[in-house]
């Protein structure tokens, strides 16, 4: 284990070098304390939306706050763990979901690195990228554990797709690829939003506070324009994909 | 919203005296049996075989019947009309409705799915009545699961009904202040910032000063801590363990033979 993870030159001078360093540097008494936090708010909003009758889920927006602030291996754990105690405490259904949480986490975070959270558009890229992940993960649970149609709302579009003659997996990845992005982007704005509220000096505790530091800036007016374009762009990207899909 | 945040039931029942570990090795068994035996009866016959007599084993077969009927009976019911209208393939048609088609494969298929959810759903609801969240983590922690991860866990359990009580303030207290949470789309989502604003900067305020906390009570030392419960863990739930996966390394093994 000599220098394996090494490429991105540690400036911090804990003495611990490569994958294992890096990863143990992301696990401080904050990021632990963060992450129970980080799945109430899951669920806490995930039950808040229920109540307002919105077509989105946003459960995961706790664990998109995690992996940005903790780096992408602390964002995965918390979304295993979150689906692990949604299973444990309200809903046993949400169990076989966990690799698409933790997928979801570890996404967040690894965009973060790359200064994709750091002001409204390129947050809104990450949300796209992160359903990109989910939709992809979630399809084969949904074939291997539900043969296709699932529980939610959204198989009735799956069962449509069936019904005019699309294979399993088409129909699978094509409601996926339809339900995921205003989720997902919804959700990684909504985590932007949170951090764009929080002071500094707290975020600076936490093992990677360069990711959320919000360099100059655009007036806001200007750069929720950007946004509102990326996004329309973002579901033209998305629509061609389906469009791809089922005519193949 | 408010709804009882861990399944579990006290009893005195074998089932409840089994190691935390032995019931996780237990259910896991149950659902690899269900989801790989070759036997297109296995999960059925598993869920009423075996699932409901351990129920009654454990003295909870109330609560287990009320919690399947709650959690998994709905989901599967959907699954199962929606997957025998919808799948496509099969020849022999049973019922045509209007453009859909009801055959025997369609309906074997979604037999066999929903059967496996539903084995899948009640063996882990018969782990939950039956164990305690913190009984689990102490016998976890203790075979060298690193701490944090029961401290996540069994933090989170006890945070989640504070913030829904909190949750349930803050609803409550903007819509006195006239905040509409009922009407239409546009103003359910205009609703959606005054409610979540305040639950997700309160509660995140608070994470610096548990951090300090645990930090002072030793959080991060890595010395061998003592846990205030002494979990049994008896030669007969060795056994049983052994037991479980022999059964687990059958059934992969009858899987790999007959395909």
């Amino acid at each position: 284990m000599s220098s394996v993870g090494s490429t991105s030159a540690p400036v911090q001078t804990t003495g611990r070098t490569g994958l294992v360093g890096s990863v143990r540097r992301d696990f401080n008494t904050m990021t632990w304390v963060l992450m129970p936090v980080a799945i109430a708010i899951n669920v806490a909003i995930g039950q808040i939306v229920l109540a307002l009758k919105l077509p989105v889920y946003l459960d995961s927006i706790g664990t998109v706050l995690v992996g940005v602030l903790c780096g992408p291996w602390a964002g995965a754990l918390t979304g295993l763990l979150s689906n692990l105690i949604w299973g444990i405490a309200l809903d046993p259904n949400a169990l076989p979901w966990f690799p698409v949480a933790a997928a979801i986490g570890a996404t967040a975070g690894i965009c973060a690195k790359f200064g994709l959270f750091k002001n409204w558009w390129k947050t809104a890229i990450s949300g796209f990228l992160i359903a990109i992940v989910a939709a992809i993960i979630s399809a084969p649970i949904a074939v291997l554990v539900y043969g296709g149609i699932t529980a939610s709302g959204s198989s009735m579009i799956t069962a449509f797709l069936l019904q005019t003659g699309q294979g399993l997996y088409t129909s699978v990845f094509s409601t996926n690829f339809l339900v995921e992005p205003v989720d997902k982007i919804s959700t990684a704005l909504l985590a932007f939003a949170i951090i764009e509220g929080l002071s500094a000096r707290y975020l600076a505790r936490f093992p990677r506070p360069e990711n959320a530091a919000l360099g100059a800036q655009a007036d806001r007016r200007t750069q929720l324009l950007i946004a509102v374009g990326i996004v329309i762009i973002l579901f033209l990207v998305d629509a061609f994909i389906i469009v791809n899909l089922i005519s193949d | 919203m408010h709804e009882r945040l861990s399944f579990y039931i006290p009893r005195s029942s074998t089932l409840h005296q089994l190691n935390p570990l032995t019931k996780v090795t237990l259910t896991f068994t149950l659902i690899i049996l269900a989801f790989f035996s070759p036997w297109y009866w296995t999960a059925p016959l598993l869920a009423v075989g075996v699932i409901l007599p351990l129920s009654a084993l454990g003295q909870v077969l109330r609560p287990y019947l009320s919690a399947a009927a709650r959690l998994v009976l709905p989901a599967v019911a959907f699954i199962f009309v929606m997957q025998s209208l919808f799948l496509p393939g099969g020849q022999t048609v049973l019922v045509r409705l209007w453009l859909l088609e009801v055959t025997v494969e369609s309906l074997s298929a979604a037999f066999l799915t929903t059967t496996r959810i539903f084995a899948m759903v009640s063996a882990f609801i018969l782990f939950l009545l039956t164990t305690h969240p913190s009984h689990l983590m102490s016998d976890l922690t203790r075979r060298k699961l690193p701490a944090a991860f029961a401290y996540v866990i069994i933090s989170t359990l006890q945070i989640i009904p504070q913030m829904q009580a909190k949750a349930q303030t803050i609803m409550d207290a903007q819509r006195a202040r006239g905040l509409d949470t009922e009407s239409g789309f546009i103003r359910r989502v205009q609703a959606l910032t005054p409610l979540v604003g305040p639950l997700v900067f309160g509660s995140l305020v608070e994470v610096e000063e548990r951090a300090i906390a645990i930090e002072a009570r030793g959080f991060s030392s890595t010395r061998p801590k003592t846990s205030l419960h002494e979990i049994p863990d008896t030669p007969r739930d060795r056994a049983i363990r052994w037991v479980l996966l022999a059964l687990i390394v059958l059934t992969f093994a009858s899987k790999l033979w007959l395909s």
